[in-house]
């Protein structure tokens, strides 16, 4: 073990892919004891610096230095073997295993030889799981605990490889408010032990929360690092984008139209929904909100015929919607953009173009015989009109940022002449500039007269944007709140329930709580 | 202009295929001959035609292990209406939809009733030669019509009336990949079935569809076997569907994420023609054939399979 100041040095390093250069020459450091945060838009370069540190890419130029010794060549096995452990957005467990046999997946202990010991493994794993103040049962398999809990176990798993430095993807991005709170007390603990903690993340809220430095990557260039105790919000922002950002959520006026939509006491006992009425119109931006796991994109499936009901009706256009499939959905003008936009909301492998017009084949080739020219022309126009970032329409949508790949499913639904938009967390994984055009698309929806139903987490967006509110809470819808009426405590406390949140129920005089329905 | 293009982005194994031709030629003297390169056009005829049938199967993230069981069962409904006095067009036609039939029932299993396709056409593949092995007393039946033999035999003594069916098969599968809503839909439910499901494409139908388009072209690529044999066989197309399988794969169709295309799979029919022809022609044991075969084609398809890694690494 070295005895340098710094657990982590990256010194000018670069690394350059077939037409663009990923990183370019860039440092950062990680101090023991520290959370050194990575902050930038989609494409400015974090995943190749994180995977570079990880051992995953092999940088084209300048150095890495762990604990004072230079580090080349790296790869992963050698990474974890240098202490850098990484938690990447996407959990890598077993599902139908449990939480200890996750946790020492690669070092399973082993006695007489071959015999998996149980004893020990649950022991150590307790241990671990305890050190950290997380409560998982070292008996449940990895599919049936919660986000959070795998998280955890991912992070468990990081500490048996007597990890030094801890690289966090996005570690909140799918976790409810309560979760974060605790990802955070585990993360300070780990702070306290000494480790360094490289945390990437969209999320500007949560930075002066967690961070103590910050350091900010733009189109794979080094921009600058910073104590957070010392910078404003704003200025990181400007750092992160190169201009001034203002208000990120414009509203536009429109007096709502004719009903579209209408959901009467749907339940479903497949997916956990009670008796859930709601209605869209013309004009509007409508806003599912409630903690992750209340409902929220299961009902939206069930709108769409995704999945099916058993009780309830849903009128799209006056149309009963009863037994209908997607195809039905999509035929009745609806169109749905998942929140899992790599596996929901396009086929990866295929081009830009064909993406968009996936939904669309059967109105704008009606005889199955697909032109070239008039599909070109045509994907173009929503090239530029959406300003999708690709060099063609024939490149492979996989290669797109977050941001771009929504405005490919967007265009998708344009095509069909969709005129209500379901948006599922439309923003997540989005950087700053793209959001504000997903935002600026919404309320041009909006004045042209459609009907846009929005689920989002972040309380900001969902009630900078929505006309009206709805809030969802273990499958049933508890409050509709006016936009004007609406603030994020208000929201929260009906999401999380009144025995959650007592004092701050009485702050939401004007909105109206409906009922919850009898289980 | 985008298939030279795509033909052209597959060289990888080109050399080999190269490689072995001129390690043949060197070997024997009879094989770098007029009537042997015929030989090699004439047998991978209908080794292509069933292979472009896997490849559209495996573009929509599937297996049709059933495809040498119908091109089996087609020859032998054909020959069988043949002998019923039935003509050559109706007798052909019949042969055909035998194919569509038992490709719908497979595509019942694997779309409509979610069957694994692995376990589902491995059960059909059985249950198909059941019934061929009792249409024909599983004894060979013999045909000499010679408006149907002519299905197998060679114009003008040099081009084989197979080569262009396999030729005008093949271009139609790529025509259909590139240019209609069905190979659309099929690449697309490989890449991606449950979002192709969520832009409101009936995924059902169309993966149900692969099946019997699948069913169809084997039949074809049945009958006209059965034309060169002169003779519909009850077990003639034992194996096929593992060439057609290699085939696909060795031409950079990938089993799991609806990446290919039908032009890498003319190469891999290519390499595996030229492999077992040239075992034959330059004498090698009979018993020792299969074994030499399937060796060299399973390096064949891990030195591609670890060549498309290298490749997804690079990105």
């Amino acid at each position: 073990m070295g005895n340098s100041e710094y657990l982590l040095e990256v010194k000018n390093v670069s690394k350059v892919f077939p037409g663009v250069k990923a990183l370019d020459n860039v440092s950062f450091d990680l101090k023991p004891g520290e959370v050194h945060i990575l902050l930038g838009e989609n494409g400015a370069g974090k995943s190749t610096l994180m995977k570079v540190i990880a051992g995953a890419y092999s940088p084209d130029g300048g150095e890495l230095i762990i604990d004072g010794q230079p580090a080349a060549n790296l790869n992963p096995r050698k990474a974890q073997d240098l202490g850098v452990g990484i938690i990447y957005q996407e959990f890598n467990l077993v599902p139908y295993m449990n939480v200890a046999e996750n946790i020492f997946i690669d070092q399973l202990p082993v006695k007489h030889f071959f015999r998996i010991d149980h004893a020990r493994m649950h022991r150590e794993a307790k241990e671990i799981l305890a050190s950290l103040n997380m409560n998982v049962p070292t008996t449940a398999k990895t599919m049936d605990i919660s986000t959070a809990q795998q998280q955890m176990v991912e992070v468990a798993k990081a500490l048996t490889h007597k990890s030094r430095i801890l690289i966090m993807d996005e570690p909140t991005a799918s976790l409810t408010d309560r979760e974060i709170d605790q990802l955070f007390l585990t993360i300070r603990e780990l702070r306290a032990k000494g480790m360094g903690i490289i945390y990437i993340s969209h999320r500007l809220q949560e930075l002066k929360e967690i961070g103590d430095r910050v350091t900010v990557l733009r189109d794979g260039k080094y921009i600058g690092t910073r104590n957070l105790a010392e910078v404003t919000i704003e200025s990181l922002v400007t750092m992160m984008v190169g201009r001034e950002v203002g208000e990120l959520y414009e509203r536009v006026d429109v007096t709502p139209g004719e009903e579209v939509l209408h959901v009467e006491k749907l339940s479903s006992k497949a997916v956990g929904l009670h008796d859930v009425s709601m209605n869209l119109r013309r004009g509007e931006i409508v806003g599912l909100a409630g903690l992750v796991g209340s409902g929220r994109t299961e009902l939206v499936r069930a709108i769409f015929g995704a999945d099916r009901h058993d009780a309830g009706q849903v009128t799209i256009f006056g149309e009963n919607m009863k037994g209908s499939a997607p195809k039905d959905s999509v035929r009745n003008r609806v169109g749905l953009l998942p929140e899992d936009r790599k596996r929901q909301g396009l086929a990866l492998i295929l081009s830009v173009a064909e993406n968009t017009l996936m939904a669309s084949l059967d109105k704008i080739f009606p005889g199955g015989l697909v032109n070239a020219r008039k599909e070109k022309d045509l994907v173009d126009g929503y090239i530029k009109s959406l300003r999708i970032q690709t060099p063609s329409g024939s490149r492979s949508a996989q290669y797109l940022s977050g941001g771009n790949q929504q405005k490919v499913v967007l265009a998708k639904w344009l095509a069909t002449e969709s005129e209500i938009f379901i948006f599922d967390e439309p923003t997540r994984g989005i950087d700053v500039g793209a959001k504000r055009e997903i935002y600026g698309f919404m309320n041009r929806l909006k004045q042209k007269n459609c009907a846009v139903l929005m689920i989002s987490s972040e309380l900001p967006e969902v009630i900078g944007m929505s006309d009206r509110i709805f809030v969802m809470r273990e499958g049933s819808i508890v409050a509709e709140v006016p936009h004007d009426e609406a603030t994020q405590e208000m929201i929260i406390s009906y999401a999380m329930g009144a025995d959650v949140a007592p004092a701050r129920r009485s702050a939401a005089d004007g909105a109206r709580p409906l009922p919850k329905a009898d289980a | 202009m985008k298939l030279l293009k795509t033909l052209s982005r597959i060289p990888n194994f080109l050399w080999i295929n190269l490689a072995m031709i001129i390690i043949f030629a060197m070997i024997s003297d009879r094989y770098m001959t007029v009537h042997n390169m015929i030989n090699i056009l004439q047998q991978g005829s209908v080794l292509l035609i069933v292979s472009a049938a896997m490849t559209m199967v495996i573009l929509s993230e599937g297996l049709d292990l059933t495809l040498g069981a119908v091109m089996t069962m087609a020859g032998i409904v054909s020959v069988l209406a043949l002998r019923a006095g039935w003509s050559v067009p109706m007798a052909v036609i019949f042969g055909i939809l035998s194919g569509a039939f038992m490709g719908a029932l497979t595509g019942t299993l694997v779309a409509i009733y979610k069957m694994p396709p692995f376990i589902a056409t491995l059960g059909m593949q059985g249950v198909i030669y059941g019934f061929t092995l009792a249409f024909t007393n599983s004894a060979a039946i013999f045909t000499s019509n010679p408006d149907f033999i002519v299905l197998g035999s060679k114009i003008g003594n040099y081009i084989p009336v197979a080569a262009i069916f396999a030729a005008i098969i093949f271009v139609a599968v790529w025509a259909i990949l590139h240019h209609t809503k069905f190979g659309r839909y099929t690449v697309a439910i490989g890449g991606n079935e449950a979002g192709t499901r969520l832009s409101g494409v009936n995924t059902t139908f169309w993966k149900w569809f692969v099946y019997v388009f699948a069913g169809i072209v084997s039949a074809i690529g049945g009958i006209i076997l059965a034309a060169r044999l002169e003779a519909a066989d009850p077990i003639v197309g034992v194996g096929w569907e593992f060439d057609a399988i290699a085939a696909t794969i060795l031409g950079g169709t990938s089993f799991t994420k609806g990446k290919g295309d039908v032009s890498g799979t003319v190469l891999g029919v290519l390499l595996i023609t030229v492999l077992r022809n040239g075992m034959n022609v330059v004498g090698t044991p009979t018993i020792w054939q299969p074994a030499l075969t399937g060796t060299i084609i399973i390096f064949a398809i891990a030195f591609q399979v670890w060549m498309s890694m290298r490749e997804d690494a690079r990105r």
